[in-house]
C-alpha cells in the first residue's frame, strides 16, 4: 500500500515537474501564432504574421549571423583544445591533473555576469578592443567546460589499447588516432559540440559586456526588440529557435542515441 | 632443451628495458622457432608483458636486438612489423562490425575489396564465427569477442602471433575449452606464437616451451614436462605446480646425490652441493606415498626417502586428497589420488615414502653464511 502511494506520488511529482518546465515553452509557441499584437488565451484564430515580420526586424540578420559565427567558431576551437586537454588529464601522468580538470570546468559554476565584467575589465586593461575576437574568446571560456567535461568522461571510458591494436594492424600513430580513436569517440564529440554550440548561441550575460552598438549577438538583440516593441514577433523567433534545437536533438538521437550522449550507457 | 623443428623465427638477443630507475627486463635471450608456441609465464611485474610489447614494437628496448623472420626489427615501428596481437581486453573497435574488425588490418594495407572479403570469410570460419560477420562487436559474448580478436590478428597473416593474457578475461570453463581449441587451431595453421600468462595451467596446456620469468629475467626455459619434472630453480618449483619443502644442511655428496640433514630426518636428493651448504629439499606432493603403518616394510632400499610422522589433516578435494604430515616440527604435504586417503585419520602415525630421483635440492635463498 505504502509502495503504491509512493509510486503514485512519484508520478505526480514527475508530471508536475514536466508541466512546470514545459508551460512557458508552450505559452511562447501559442503566442507566436496569435493573430493580435496582444497575446490572450484562448487564441481567437491562428496567424503567421509574426513569423513574416522576423526577417524585417531591424538588424536581425547581422545579429543571427554573428551569433552563428561565434557559436560555430568557439565550439570548433573548444573541441580541439578541450579534447587535447582531456587527453592530457586522462592519459598524462601530470601532477595536478585533478586540479586542472576542476579549473577547466569551473566557468560552469561561475555567474556569467562576473565572468563578463571580469573579461570586459581585462580586455580594456590590455587594450584589446576588437569586439568580434573578444566575443569568440569569451565564448571559448563559456564553451570549453562543456567540451572538457564531456571529453574527460568519454576518454575515461576509452580503451587506449584500441590505438595500440590499430598500430599493430598496420596503422601509423596518426592513422590509428584518426581511424579508431576519433570514430570511437564520435558520440562524445557530438555531445560536446552540441552543448557547446547551444551554450554559446544563447549566451547573454557574458556577451552583454563585450558587444558594442554595431556588433550585437542575437540574444542581446532579442532583449532590445522586446523593450522597443513587445509584440509576438519575439515569440515567433523563440519558437523557431526552439524548433531548430529540437531538430538538432532528434537528429543526434537518431545518429548515436541520446542515452549515449547523456553518458548513461556506453 | 627440446625445441620443435624449424628455423629460428623470433630471435630476442640480450634485450634490456628500463623505466626510469626500474629495470623491467635484464638482458633477456629467447629464440622462438617457426611454428613454435612459447609461453612467457610469471607473476605480475616479472617483465613478461614488456617483453611481448617489445616484440610487437609497442615499446623499444634500451639494449639488445629483436629479429623476426631474419629481419632486425629492433627500431621498426609496430605497423611495419607484421605481427598479430591479441590483447587481454581484446581491444575490438566498437564502431565497426565483426567483419569490419577482421578486415581492418587488410583495409589499412589497401588490399582490394575482393581479397579482403575472402580473407574475412576464411578467418571468421577458422574461428567458427562465419555467421556473425555483420554483428556489432558489443553484441557478442566474451568468448565470441575473443575469437573476433583472434580472427582480426590472423587475417593479416602475421609472422608471429602475440597473446597478452588473451584468455584471462574468460570464465574458467570457457577458458579451458579455448586453451585446447586455440592450441589446435594454431597447430593447424602452423603459427609461431608467443603467449603471455600468469596462469600455470594455461602455460602447461598450450605451450611447446615455457619461459618462466622472474624479476626481468628468464629463470628457466623448457618444455612443460621438463619444467614440471625438473624445475631448475626454487622459483620455478614454487610457480609451477605444488611442492612440499624443508630446509637442511648438506651432510655428504657423492655421484650427483646429496644427503641432507633436515628437521624431519636425513634425506637424499639429486644435486651437486658441497657438504655444509644450506639447502632447501623439495618434492612434488603427488610423489609422496603415505604408509599408514610406520612399522611396515617398504623394501628399505636407498632409492627412497622415508619420513615418519603424524597425520595432522586430511583434506578431501574430490579426485584427490591432500594429507598434511607433521614430522620434526615441519609439515610435509602428500597428495593421494582417488580414495587413497580413505582410511587415514588425523593423529594416525604415518610414514612418507618417495623416490630420491623425484627429490629436488636448491640453495637456501634465506641462508647467507
Amino acid at each position: 500500500m505504502t509502495a503504491r502511494l509512493a509510486v503514485a506520488f512519484a508520478w505526480l511529482a514527475a508530471v508536475v515537474t514536466v508541466v512546470f518546465l514545459m508551460a512557458p515553452l508552450a505559452t511562447v509557441v501559442a503566442a507566436s501564432f496569435s493573430p493580435s499584437p496582444v497575446f490572450d488565451l484562448p487564441l481567437d484564430g491562428v496567424s503567421l504574421r509574426w513569423y513574416e515580420r522576423i526577417g524585417r526586424l531591424d538588424g536581425f540578420w547581422p545579429a543571427l549571423s554573428l551569433s552563428l559565427q561565434i557559436a560555430v567558431l568557439s565550439t570548433a576551437i573548444a573541441l580541439v583544445i578541450g579534447t587535447l586537454a582531456a587527453i592530457a588529464i586522462v592519459r598524462g601522468r601530470l601532477p595536478g591533473a585533478e586540479a586542472l580538470a576542476t579549473a577547466l570546468v569551473s566557468p560552469l559554476m561561475m555567474p556569467g555576469l562576473v565572468l563578463g565584467i571580469a573579461l570586459l575589465q581585462y580586455f580594456r586593461a590590455i587594450g584589446f578592443t576588437a569586439t568580434w575576437s573578444a566575443l569568440v574568446l569569451a565564448h571559448l571560456i563559456v564553451t570549453l567546460p562543456y567540451v572538457a567535461r564531456t571529453m574527460i568522461a568519454g576518454l575515461a571510458l576509452f580503451d587506449f589499447t584500441l590505438v595500440e591494436a590499430a598500430r599493430t594492424l598496420g596503422c601509423t600513430y596518426a592513422g590509428a588516432i584518426l581511424r579508431v580513436m576519433v570514430p570511437a569517440l564520435a558520440p562524445s564529440f557530438l555531445t560536446a559540440g552540441l552543448f557547446s554550440f547551444l551554450a554559446s548561441f544563447d549566451n547573454y550575460p557574458v556577451s552583454i559586456f563585450l558587444t558594442d552598438v554595431r556588433t550585437k549577438t542575437l540574444p542581446i538583440k532579442m532583449l532590445q526588440y522586446i523593450e522597443e516593441a513587445p509584440d509576438p514577433t519575439l515569440a515567433a523567433l523563440s519558437t523557431l529557435i526552439l524548433a531548430a534545437t529540437v531538430i538538432l536533438l532528434v537528429a543526434s538521437d537518431r545518429l548515436i542515441g541520446l542515452h549515449r550522449m547523456a553518458g548513461t550507457a556506453e | 632443451m627440446s625445441s620443435p623443428d624449424g628455423a629460428p623465427h623470433v630471435v630476442i638477443r640480450s634485450v634490456s628495458k628500463r623505466y626510469g630507475p626500474l629495470t623491467v627486463l635484464d638482458r633477456v635471450d629467447l629464440t622462438v622457432a617457426r611454428g613454435e608456441l612459447v609461453t612467457l609465464l610469471g607473476p605480475s611485474g616479472c617483465g613478461k608483458t614488456t617483453l611481448l610489447r617489445l616484440v610487437a614494437g609497442l615499446a623499444t628496448p634500451e639494449e639488445g636486438a629483436i629479429a623476426i623472420a631474419g629481419r632486425d626489427v629492433t627500431r621498426v615501428p609496430p605497423h611495419r612489423r607484421n605481427v598479430g596481437v591479441v590483447f587481454q581486453s581484446y581491444a575490438l573497435f566498437p564502431h565497426l562490425t565483426v567483419a569490419g574488425n577482421v578486415a581492418f588490418g587488410l583495409a589499412v594495407r589497401g588490399r582490394p575489396r575482393e581479397e579482403i572479403d575472402r580473407a574475412v570469410a576464411r578467418t571468421l570460419s577458422l574461428v567458427r564465427l562465419e555467421h556473425l560477420g555483420s554483428r556489432r562487436v558489443s553484441a557478442l559474448s566474451g568468448g565470441q569477442q575473443q575469437r573476433v580478436a583472434l580472427a582480426r590478428a590472423l587475417a593479416v597473416e602475421p609472422e608471429v602471433l602475440l597473446f597478452d593474457e588473451a584468455l584471462s578475461a574468460l570464465d574458467r570453463n570457457l577458458r579451458e575449452d579455448m586453451q585446447v581449441e586455440l592450441r589446435r587451431l594454431l597447430r593447424e595453421i602452423g603459427a609461431t606464437a608467443i603467449f603471455v600468462t600468469h596462469d600455470q595451467d594455461e602455460a602447461l596446456t598450450m605451450s611447446d616451451r615455457i619461459a618462466v620469468m622472474n624479476g626481468g629475467r628468464i629463470e628457466q626455459l623448457a618444455d612443460p614436462k621438463t619444467l614440471y619434472a625438473r624445475p631448475a630453480t626454487l622459483f620455478t618449483l614454487g610457480f609451477v605446480g605444488q611442492s612440499t619443502r624443508v630446509r637442511g644442511t648438506v651432510a655428504a655428496a657423492a655421484d650427483g646425490v646429496v644427503t641432507v640433514d633436515t628437521p624431519v630426518g636425513r634425506l637424499s636428493a639429486m644435486g651437486h652441493f658441497a657438504a655444509g651448504s644450506p639447502v632447501v629439499v623439495a618434492a612434488r606432493p603427488e610423489h609422496l606415498n603415505v604408509v599408514a603403518d610406520a612399522a611396515g616394510h617398504d623394501g628399505g632400499d636407498r632409492a627412497r626417502n622415508r619420513v615418519d610422522g603424524r597425520v595432522r589433516a586430511v583434506i578431501f578435494q574430490g579426485s584427490r586428497s591432500r594429507i598434511e604430515v607433521e614430522a620434526g616440527g615441519e609439515t610435509l604435504l602428500a597428495e593421494l589420488p582417488g580414495r587413497g586417503a580413505a582410511d587415514l585419520r588425523p593423529g594416525d602415525d604415518a610414514r612418507l615414502v618417495w623416490p630420491v630421483a623425484e627429490t629436488f635440492v636448491y640453495p637456501d635463498p634465506e641462508a647467507r653464511p
